[in-house]
């Protein structure tokens, strides 16, 4: 759930007084997409992305253009502070998982640098980090069931069917909760994920209790517009 | 009427799995009173059950695990590897001899002495990996009979299908790099069935890129869906593949009956299953054909399934 466990711990960054040329080539070199930049000291400065010296470079679909060449060359020996984002936003090591999510959203960024409370770069994480981040989150990098169970949205759903997957002695992933899924009909869904093979019986239980099991096609298809 | 070989053996229920398991004894026990009782098993050639060399088992699994998987039994210990995967004192001894009762069921069909053969063992063993248990599994009764077919028979391509309605994770990691055994699965979808594994992008690895194929089947859909995936997924591949054996992971639990899943494959849905692996094994592989049971929980359906399965295998549907 914390930034820091999740973050790549292993510190690719550049200086300002590197040029374009350079910083593109670690980037290459390293297979990053986002490079940050520190001061001697350590400190975050900047952070650059490929996409930043691709569009700041001429097209190379006018390769043969000399007067292109010539402004490629003039940019890529530039300093790499003229072209970085300067005082970017970034993320704490105790910051969390929603944290980066609200703010690459926000900011539409791929990725965050991770600073301590003096600055000093600790890591960074990109998009990948939070993909691997929630497989974990919700469990599924271990084998298991995912239940869809429909339940009226009311106090104490929940409880009954947390109460009926512990009775029956079953470890939990995760469980998602939705909202709003079947289109103003009160009910909520919610999606246990049960680290376990041996669903039939807790499947049956909560039949028995009044959840309704959801079917994806079926599903779908009572979204669609109602032919009258 | 073939000559369909019947691998059964009253020792197979001393893998006691407790109180409420899914997996349970009785799933035999019920599939065999049925044969008796409509006289289907009198005119099957009975195959018995012998505990496999060591030698096979590590042709697939690694012989740590193998001694822990007994150690385990010996100790007392209640499970492996996760609390679902129960044993008992004889379970060890109940997964080598579901092995080697599976090899001999493959030399009784390569000697000619049956057309194909049916497998009525435990545990099973389609989720087992190289080196633990899983999903009610130990031994991966498939994976060896294919490694054996290839050794001591010198059979170059096995085909081998999975319609359990779970994905075997272990037999497609076990042959994922290899271009000598395709893997074909058909199984409930894994964002919800168990364990997860078996999307459509797995396709295999390095030399085995293109010989797994998985198709998996949404929660709620049945025959039409089952049709459709091994008509346009499953013929193709084997066309191309050209099995000189079938190997089958069969698995009745995507039954409607079966609350293991969400598929709701009806009885004559598995007919038709059925009667297309057999029309598979004559097309490419000389009828050749092993059927190994895996999952089936519904004790009322499961002995029903298992005897129609067994009807197409001795042409008698
Ligand atoms: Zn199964």
């Amino acid at each position: 759930m914390f930034v820091f466990k999740d973050m790549a711990k292993t510190l690719i960054n550049g200086d300002e007084t590197m040029t374009v040329s350079q910083a593109r080539d670690l980037m290459r070199e390293k297979d990053i997409r986002h490079l940050p930049i520190t001061d001697a000291a350590g400190k975050l400065v900047g952070i650059v992305s490929d996409r930043d010296i691709r569009s700041a470079l001429p097209s190379d679909m006018v390769d043969t253009d000399s007067s292109c060449r010539e402004e490629s060359v003039m940019i890529l020996s530039r300093p790499i502070g003229s072209l970085m984002t300067k005082d970017p936003v970034c993320v704490y090591p105790f910051d969390t998982l929603q944290d980066v999510l609200l703010l690459m959203q926000r900011h539409r960024v791929g990725a965050l640098p991770v600073v301590d409370e003096d600055g000093i770069l600790r890591g960074i994480v990109a998009v990948g980090d939070m993909l691997s981040a929630f497989i974990e989150v919700m469990g599924i990098h271990q084998p298991g069931t995912l239940l869809c169970v429909l339940a009226p949205d009311r106090q104490g759903e929940m409880k009954k069917l947390i109460d009926t997957i512990s009775d029956e002695g079953i470890s939990t992933g995760s469980i998602l909760v939705a909202r709003g899924i079947q289109g103003g009909d009160g009910r909520k869904a919610f999606f246990p994920y049960l680290l376990t093979n041996n669903v039939a019986r807790v499947k049956q239980k909560l039949i028995e209790q009044g959840f309704e099991m959801l079917e994806p096609v079926k599903w779908y298809l009572d979204q669609l517009p109602k032919k009258s | 009427m073939l000559r369909t070989g019947f691998l059964y053996d009253p020792r197979f229920l001393l893998h006691v799995t407790g109180d409420d398991h899914p997996e349970c004894p009785d799933r035999l026990r019920l599939i065999v009173e049925n044969l008796e009782r409509s006289g289907l098993l009198g005119q099957l050639m009975q195959i018995k059950a012998e505990k496999a060399k060591q030698h096979w088992i590590e042709t697939v699994h690694h012989i740590r695990y193998i001694m822990r998987f007994e150690e385990s039994c010996a100790f007392g210990m209640p499970s492996i590897d996760h609390d679902e995967n129960r044993i008992c004192y004889d379970s060890y001894d109940t997964a080598m001899l579901a092995v080697g009762g599976v090899l001999k069921a493959v030399d009784a069909v390569m000697e000619g002495e049956a057309a194909n053969a049916f497998c009525a063992v435990r545990p099973p063993g389609h989720h087992a990996e190289f080196d633990r248990a899983m999903g009610f599994c130990y031994f991966n009764n498939v994976a060896i009979a294919a490694r054996y077919l290839q050794e001591k028979w010198g059979v170059k391509r096995i085909g081998i299908v999975d319609f359990d309605v779970h994905h075997g994770n272990g037999t497609q990691h076990i042959f994922e790099k290899d271009n000598t055994v395709f893997y074909y699965s058909i199984h409930e979808h894994p964002s919800f069935s168990y364990p997860g594994t078996g999307r459509e992008f797995d396709i295999g690895m390095g030399d085995g890129e293109g010989f797994t194929k998985n198709s998996p089947v949404l929660p709620g859909r049945g025959d039409t869906e089952y049709r459709k995936r091994l008509t346009d997924d499953l013929l193709p591949a084997m066309s191309a593949f050209q099995p000189q054996f079938l190997l089958l992971s069969s698995g009745f639990d995507a039954h409607v009956d079966d609350l293991m899943s969400g598929t709701n494959l009806s009885t004559e849905g598995y007919n038709f299953i059925f009667r297309l692996l057999v029309d598979l094994a004559v097309r490419f592989c000389g009828g050749r054909l092993v059927s190994v049971l895996e999952g089936g929980y519904h004790l009322d359906t499961l002995p029903i399934l298992v005897s129609n399965h067994i009807k197409y295998l001795a042409d008698l549907k």
